[in-house]
């Protein structure tokens, strides 16, 4: 435990007007209300309370003299704070967004007339040029691209509202959703300040082929009985065109293949496709395959429920 | 999130450990201005308000003549923080 004497700068034998006495310096120098946004104040007020509470009164100073004010009476105060006074907000913090009582204040303050009071006339000061001059409006905008597009990257020109072109570098394995801020592109300060920025917010349509996983693409492709049971090399779609895959004899559904660099990103460092095969029965079977498959059946029967 | 609070007069004492009679003259100085003032029904500025007042008056060892004056600089430093925070 601290050392109230300690925190509140008092010897042992302090007068209890004395503890009050260096309590209320404590309290005026560092009261939250006071010191607003001060963490630094906002912790010092708040060590000197606590040391208030432990020595403040004739009772509880003469327990902590005794040494009885132990861990536990310190919990059990600790506690009361948290369910008492303690849960409570600050009145700075209930004026912080909002609040109805400096709201009354809050129209017709006029800042920057308070600004031209405190630094105007010296030479009007760097700062009070950045303080008062506010920056335009940040505008968002919504840009749809297709998947392909966000995944290997690309370029796109969009014209904003105000008549400005803006070229639109997509970077390589951009996400759905994800802002691109460019700088000083937005609204126009009404008071000689910076201009806003243009934020672009990409939305990636999704793709009926392909479906992301991090820096991998993944894709199904159907083969016949044929294809699985012999083997084949089938066409695929990858995000750069067609590439033929080898099917090895004997593959399955659910088998997945790899294709190495065609996943999202550029040069090296790019993912790889991982392919799903799914087996597909022709969709009309004719007597003549069935008679066909009723001799090799009988030959070559398996049981597909038994694990290997 | 926070959801409104709203509490009675007796509430309040409880909460901040402060007698009814100190708040109804705080209500009669107008020094707080309750959300609800007919049926003094309190909400977290309100009490936020009340705890602030009876600590500068008990612990600052501030005079009742002296309140109103703080009380009012408070808020303009609060309006004040609140404008270079946005600006």
């Amino acid at each position: 435990m601290d050392d109230p004497y300690k925190i509140l700068g008092i010897s042992k034998d302090a007068s209890l007007a004395d503890i009050k006495k260096a309590y209320r310096g404590f309290a005026k120098k560092y009261h939250p209300d006071l010191n607003p946004g001060n963490k630094e104040a906002e912790a010092k007020f708040k060590a000197a309370s606590h040391a208030f509470d432990l020595i403040g009164t004739e009772e509880a100073k003469r327990k902590f003299d005794r040494g009885e004010t132990d861990e536990q009476q310190r919990h059990a105060y600790e506690e009361s704070k948290k369910n008492g006074r303690g849960k409570q907000r600050s009145y700075y913090n209930t004026q912080q967004d909002t609040g109805r009582y400096s709201d009354q204040f809050s129209e017709g303050f006029d800042t920057e007339g308070l600004f031209d009071q405190l630094f105007g006339g010296r030479g009007a000061s760097h700062r009070s040029r950045a303080t008062s001059q506010k920056a335009g409006e940040d505008q968002l905008y919504h840009l749809e691209v297709e998947f392909i597009e966000a995944a290997l990257g690309s370029t796109k020109v969009i014209t904003l509202p105000s008549g400005k072109r803006l070229e639109i570098k997509i970077p390589a394995g951009i996400e759905d959703g994800k802002k691109l801020k460019f700088k000083g592109l937005g609204g126009e300060s009404r008071s000689k300040g910076p201009a806003g920025d243009v934020y672009v917010q990409l939305g990636v349509k999704s793709s009926d082929v392909f479906k992301r996983e991090g820096k991998d693409i993944h894709s199904e492709v159907a083969v016949s009985f044929f294809e699985a049971l012999l083997g084949a090399d089938i066409p695929v779609p990858t995000l750069d065109g067609q590439v033929l895959l080898k099917i090895h004899s004997g593959a399955t559904t659910g088998s997945k293949l790899r294709v190495k660099n065609k996943g999202i990103g550029t040069g090296d460092q790019r993912g790889n496709q991982i392919v799903t095969l799914k087996v597909v029965m022709p969709k009309v079977v004719d007597q003549a395959l069935k008679d066909e498959m009723q001799n090799l059946a009988q030959k070559y029967s398996y049981d597909p429920r038994i694990s290997s | 999130m926070n959801l409104p609070l709203r509490r009675r007069l007796e509430e309040v004492c409880q909460r901040c450990g402060i007698e009814e009679e100190i708040i109804r003259q705080f209500l009669q100085e107008e020094w707080i201005h309750p959300i609800d003032l007919e049926h003094n029904i309190f909400d977290d500025e309100d009490i936020a308000r009340i705890a602030l007042i009876s600590e500068l008056r008990d612990e600052f060892g501030i005079n009742d003549e002296a309140i109103p004056v703080i009380l009012h600089l408070i808020d303009q430093l609060n309006v004040l923080h609140r404008k270079l925070k946005s600006s």
